[in-house]
């Protein structure tokens, strides 16, 4: 009978742990919705998702790799090395002759194929030659600063065609009374009207990654693979998975999305800079971790990874609006991932029941 | 869960919504107050100070100001986010911004131009910062800051006096992409110029950290040991470069010259480790761009595309003079 008894108890407290970052999101909005004046708005939520999107795709990379039991401490690096070389082509191309547009995707898509090449090498370094992921990606984090570093000692990252800052801060829909819909364009209306801007280019392609990924983890043998390496290793060579390849496309996915936030940066901020992402990895890997995934692997999905991305997008933007300090924020995420990886071993059943 | 959560959404949207068309209307209702947002470069003691010229300012004129929080580094990815979350909290006339680059703060502030809220830049500029003909960045009303490039020659003049007219002159810089620094830089070339027995042996960058000025000033004192003035573009340049002259035993030798009358610096004077400085006047900057704005809307005054106010230097004979302390920032 009291053993019934705990057991229930056990597994209402089981639920509130495994949701506690929904229920932390739902507190963080009533608490800057009543506290920080215009926060409730439109506006202001597509704010929190466009400087959010830097943080979501290195957590769905970073993601990709806590779940099978590693770590990637050089996306914020690559991130800034990748902002750096896609500004670097683009303005070769375009000085080349290139029209605009195509100057900026063939970047863009260059900028990607080499994104892939420090994951390869930290894949290579930790699935063949048995290097800790820990010292494989720190190294790389330093190897990316230096590499960015040499490359703007000739001049700085910028010039830009102007279509990139149109690409990097437009938006996929305008709403304006008199116009209507318009798809791309901001509609010729007179200043001061209200145009509603909805969509922004940069958010929409990521949360078009974002999917792709979501999908790859959850519904395809690539992702039964990912989760069964972290589950366990041994049992995963033993059912024939190549786990070496595996491990070397895990950190190559990782460095691909890093490099696709350094991208999306150099279409924002029409400029590339090596530090673009260096405050970034805290809170990339806070977001994977407050998402429930279990930091010795196994365990996680991309929607709760996207979710503590925004919950620390919140509460960075929420605090602006109130006008604290930004150190705070540091401090904050500091602390709810302690309190992510505690709860995270107060309720270790959940790691193992969390894959939907 | 994810039903709820999706429900929790649709929610949150659907309040927000209706919250935006509230604060539409509140807006308008309470606008017969001029409210002005100042947003700075980055926390030092020459936004402080303009800071200050514009409280004063808007205390004085009955002009509301908001301050934003002062952004830790110097960068449009840590200005901008800044800069949105504070103007969305609405009722915002007119912004005084010191952008942090060029080209990347265009769009952003387009974006809040076209909802109709006016734009100063203070400080550092858009674009060539000729607001005066047309471009995608003539948007702004007026930049109202030092010129830059005239402060370069004026600084050129007299470090070469100060070194005899002849010899070698050296330059350490901040950042290539800030448009401020790159005048100065661009204005001590010209201004060196008019020296026929001034030579000008390199220009490097620290990108703001100070270890990098050191380093890069002793690598150019290696090369060229006889360099006679060091022009540090601001506070982490000078420091670094006099780090370096220590470094090389050639305290007395060498003369540096900086921008920026901060207490460090004008400590820094005091000391001898600096022999000229230049003070721009950030108080009055401020102070200028709040009254042009007033201007600009309670008499539709149209605002001139340039506003320059003067400078002043520092040297080891006038730093203690009572009529040079108001020039100080702090």
């Amino acid at each position: 009978m009291q053993s019934l008894m705990t057991q229930k108890n056990k597994d209402l407290l089981l639920r509130i742990g495994k949701q506690w970052a929904v229920i932390f999101f739902v507190a963080e909005l009533i608490f800057f919705g009543l506290t920080a004046k215009g926060f409730f708005t439109v506006n202001t939520f597509q704010i929190v998702l466009f400087f959010g999107t830097a943080i979501m795709l290195m957590a769905v990379g970073e993601l990709f790799v806590i779940i099978t039991g590693g770590i990637d401490l050089s996306v914020g690096y690559v991130m800034g090395l990748s902002s750096i070389v896609s500004t670097k082509l683009i303005v070769a191309f375009a000085g080349s002759g290139l029209p605009e547009l195509g100057a900026i995707l063939l970047g863009i898509l260059i900028t990607l194929v080499l994104g892939l090449i420090p994951g390869m090498i930290n894949g290579l370094l930790i699935s063949r030659l048995n290097v800790p992921p820990f010292i494989a990606t720190f190294s790389m984090l330093g190897i990316s600063h230096g590499v960015s570093e040499l490359l703007i000692t000739e001049g700085a990252a910028k010039n830009l065609p102007h279509m990139a800052n149109v690409i990097g801060n437009g938006h996929f829909l305008y709403f304006a009374q008199e116009s209507g819909f318009s798809f791309f364009v901001r509609p010729e209306v007179a200043r001061g009207v209200k145009v509603f801007e909805l969509l922004p280019n940069v958010v929409v392609m990521t949360f078009i990654l974002v999917a792709i990924f979501a999908f790859v983890l959850k519904r395809t043998v690539f992702g039964v693979h990912t989760y069964a390496i972290g589950g366990n290793e041994d049992s995963a060579v033993r059912s024939g998975i190549n786990v070496k390849n595996h491990i070397m496309k895990i950190y190559m996915l990782s460095s691909f999305l890093a490099a696709s936030a350094g991208v999306i940066y150099m279409l924002k901020y029409v400029t590339g800079k090596a530090d673009a992402g260096a405050s970034l990895l805290l809170d990339s890997i806070a977001a994977v971790v407050i998402g429930g995934a279990s930091l010795s692997g196994g365990s996680g999905t991309v929607w709760k990874a996207i979710l503590g991305a925004v919950i620390i997008a919140v509460l960075e933007t929420g605090l602006r609006i109130l006008g604290i300090p930004t150190f705070d924020k540091y401090i904050m995420v500091g602390v709810i991932l302690i309190f992510a990886v505690l709860i995270d071993q107060v309720f270790p059943e959940t790691t193992y029941k969390d894959k939907e | 869960m994810r039903k709820g959560l999706i429900l929790v959404m649709v929610l949150l949207m659907a309040f927000s919504m209706s919250a935006q068309l509230f604060a539409g209307g509140q807006q308008e209702a309470a606008d017969d107050e001029i409210t002005m947002l100042f947003m700075p470069g980055v926390a030092d003691p020459f936004y402080y100070v303009m800071e200050k010229g514009i409280v004063a300012k808007g205390e004085e004129l009955g002009v509301n100001i908001i301050v934003a929080e002062f952004p830790k580094a110097w960068g449009p990815e840590v200005q901008v986010p800044i800069l949105e979350a504070t103007v969305a909290q609405g009722g915002i006339d007119m912004i005084l911004i010191a952008p942090t680059a060029i080209d990347a703060l265009i769009s952003p502030l387009k974006k809040l131009y076209d909802q109709g809220i006016e734009i100063i830049t203070v400080d550092t500029y858009l674009g060539d910062g000729d607001y005066s003909k047309d471009s995608d960045y003539s948007f702004p009303l007026s930049y109202i800051g030092s010129d830059n490039e005239k402060g370069g020659r004026e600084m050129a003049a007299h470090l070469c006096e100060m070194i005899g007219g002849e010899g070698k002159v050296y330059i350490n810089s901040t950042n290539p992409d800030v448009s401020s620094v790159m005048g100065r830089v661009k204005g001590f070339k010209e201004g060196i110029e008019a020296f026929p027995e001034v030579e000008l042996v390199g220009v490097d960058y620290n990108m703001d950290v100070q270890q990098k000025a050191t380093d890069q000033t002793l690598a150019a004192l290696q090369k060229d040991p006889d360099i006679a003035g060091i022009f540090g573009t601001n506070l982490y340049s000078s420091q670094g470069a006099y780090q370096a002259v220590v470094n090389a035993g050639l305290v007395g030798a060498v003369k540096i010259a900086t921008w920026d009358a901060s207490v460090d610096i004008i400590n820094a004077l005091k000391k001898g480790q600096i022999d000229l400085v230049l003070a721009q006047k950030p108080f009055e900057i401020g102070s200028l761009a709040v009254e042009w704005g007033y201007k600009f809307f309670t008499e539709g005054t149209e605002i001139p595309a340039k506003v320059i106010p003067g400078f002043e230097f520092f040297d080891s004979e006038n730093v203690n003079d009572p009529d040079m302390e108001q020039f100080i920032y702090k």
